[in-house]
């Protein structure tokens, strides 16, 4: 399963980056896209603006397929006080961006990727080794904005299925 | 080096996807889709000549074929069984609208709403039309469009129905794709604009420039033939009736999300409803705000119709094809 979740995360990383990519954050020192794993960052109650947030929530799975079949729930948090210069008065237009951002990155055919394992890149620096499955995911949905003071967010959620392989934890 | 096999899953897909191709209907002669060599086609562009129709929607196949037992002795006991019937029907939505959808959803001929000359007599499928204009200089292609000094005629986004004049031509009419029969030309009131008025070699214009009319999309007929004129049209009607029944070449993919493919290929499929839609809620937000909001699909339905396989000689009415995933068991 954590095959599926970093493959998703890096090809949304990658499509994200290409559609807009002046959209960045700087993470413990480093400038990257705009887009980050909840759990993958250091336990925190900050709420990075102006980038995506991935929480993954729900997991259920369906064994009566030849491979079990997984469909994991992924959050998408996103938020922004818009600018300084505009004193936050195009924080609806800059929400409206990131969704649009957000849509087309998922949308983008093909809906689906190659399975990728990246346990090596963490432990020892070695490439991410391809799979022999593919992950897929649905179209999104968006719930209402939320404003708080000067801040406005959005959660989107997608399902993200991807096939347990042989020996796969 | 040896890769491990992995085990196969049902193929999983989103949405479906239509494509259709002439059939020569003066000799019912289909256009036929090799999954050998072309199934693994890009979604987006299709092999020659097949036209994307776009996603579909509630795609139905329903095979009608009769497996009836066949019996003897006393008590009878089944021996063996035969086919009695070979029947194919097919339902479907169309996600988008446009001439060819209308066209295969209206079941019969679909007609343009030509532009029609000055004082013309009311008409339900619209009144006589005004003087075409021809094509000059020969230069035009299934793009462009050369009209010389009459381009100041037409203007940007204008539709266009591109054809030849109506002379008493029978049987089928309309270049590209048959878009309809004539029994006689008493029965088209001899009409020069009637194939234009049927025609589905239709077009619309997205830049003029020095006489020549650019068109959006290339005509359906490719380059444009001698003789063939232009005229202008503000839309399309089709009628519950008629004479004439569509017959397409179909093929639809259902493209799976593991690199799997499936193709139903029906080499010759005939309307068998008159024009209908289906109409459905919009999807909106949970606030419900949608609700009187409602969305029109063309529905079409069509019974195939026989092809005899080269291989075997075998009279069959639709093909599918199965392309497995990448390292899939089989």
């Amino acid at each position: 399963m954590q095959s599926a979740r970093d493959t998703f995360y890096v090809v949304l990383r990658t499509r994200l980056a290409a559609i807009n990519p002046a959209r960045t954050i700087v993470l413990r020192g480093q400038v990257r896209p705009g887009i980050l794993v909840e759990e993958n960052e250091l336990p925190t109650a900050f709420q990075p603006v102006d980038a995506f947030s991935l929480r993954w929530t729900a997991t259920r799975v369906d064994a009566a397929s030849p491979l079990p079949l997984v469909a994991m729930e992924c959050q998408i948090s996103y938020a922004t006080d818009g600018t300084a210069a505009n004193a936050g008065m195009d924080r609806g237009r800059l929400l409206a961006a990131m969704d649009g951002e957000l849509l087309a990155a998922l949308n983008q055919t093909p809906q689906s990727a190659l399975k990728m394992n990246y346990s090596g890149v963490a432990a020892t620096g070695a490439a991410a080794v391809p799979m022999s499955t593919n992950i897929f995911w649905s179209q999104p949905t968006f719930a209402a904005a939320t404003s708080d003071d000067e801040r406005i967010a959005r959660v989107a959620t997608v399902q993200v299925f991807s096939y347990q392989e042989a020996g796969e934890l | 080096m040896s890769i491990a096999l992995t085990n196969a899953t049902a193929p999983i897909a989103g949405r479906v996807r239509a494509y259709f191709a002439p059939v020569d209907r003066a000799t019912s002669a289909p256009s036929i889709f090799d999954p050998a060599q072309s199934g693994t086609f890009p979604i987006d562009t299709p092999p020659a000549p097949w036209l994307d129709l776009g996603w579909i929607a509630n795609f139905a196949r329903k095979a009608e074929t009769k497996v009836n037992p066949l019996r003897s002795g006393a008590p009878a006991i089944v021996q063996t069984q035969v086919r009695t019937e070979v029947e194919a029907t097919v339902s479907l939505e169309f996600e988008s609208w446009g001439k060819i959808q209308l066209a295969l959803s209206s079941g019969s001929d679909q007609m343009n709403l030509l532009a029609t000359a000055t004082g013309a007599v009311a008409n339900g499928s619209g009144g006589v039309a005004g003087t075409a204009v021809p094509l000059v200089n020969s230069d035009s292609t299934s793009t462009t469009l050369d009209v010389g000094s009459a381009s100041a005629n037409f203007a940007v986004g204008e539709l266009v129905a591109v054809d030849i004049d109506y002379a008493g031509q029978t049987g089928y009419v309309g270049s590209g794709v048959s878009a309809a029969y004539v029994a006689s030309a008493a029965a088209v009131n001899s009409d020069i604009n009637y194939i234009r008025r049927v025609t589905l070699n239709v077009g619309r214009i997205v830049s003029i420039a020095s006489g020549i009319l650019t068109l959006g999309s290339p005509l359906l007929a490719g380059t444009p033939a001698a003789g063939m004129k232009v005229s202008p049209l503000t839309g399309f009607c089709d009628r519950e009736g008629g004479r004439f029944f569509q017959e397409w070449s179909a093929l639809f993919v259902f493209d799976g999300e593991q690199g799997d493919r499936v193709l139903y290929h029906y080499p010759r499929l005939q309307a068998m409803q008159g024009s209908a839609e289906i109409v459905s809620a919009l999807t909106g937000t949970a606030t419900g705000l949608a609700a009187p909001l409602e969305r029109m699909r063309l529905a079409a339905a069509f019974r195939a119709l026989p092809v005899t396989d080269a291989n075997d000689s075998a009279q069959v009415v639709c093909f599918r094809s199965y392309l497995p995933g990448p390292m899939r068991a089989v």
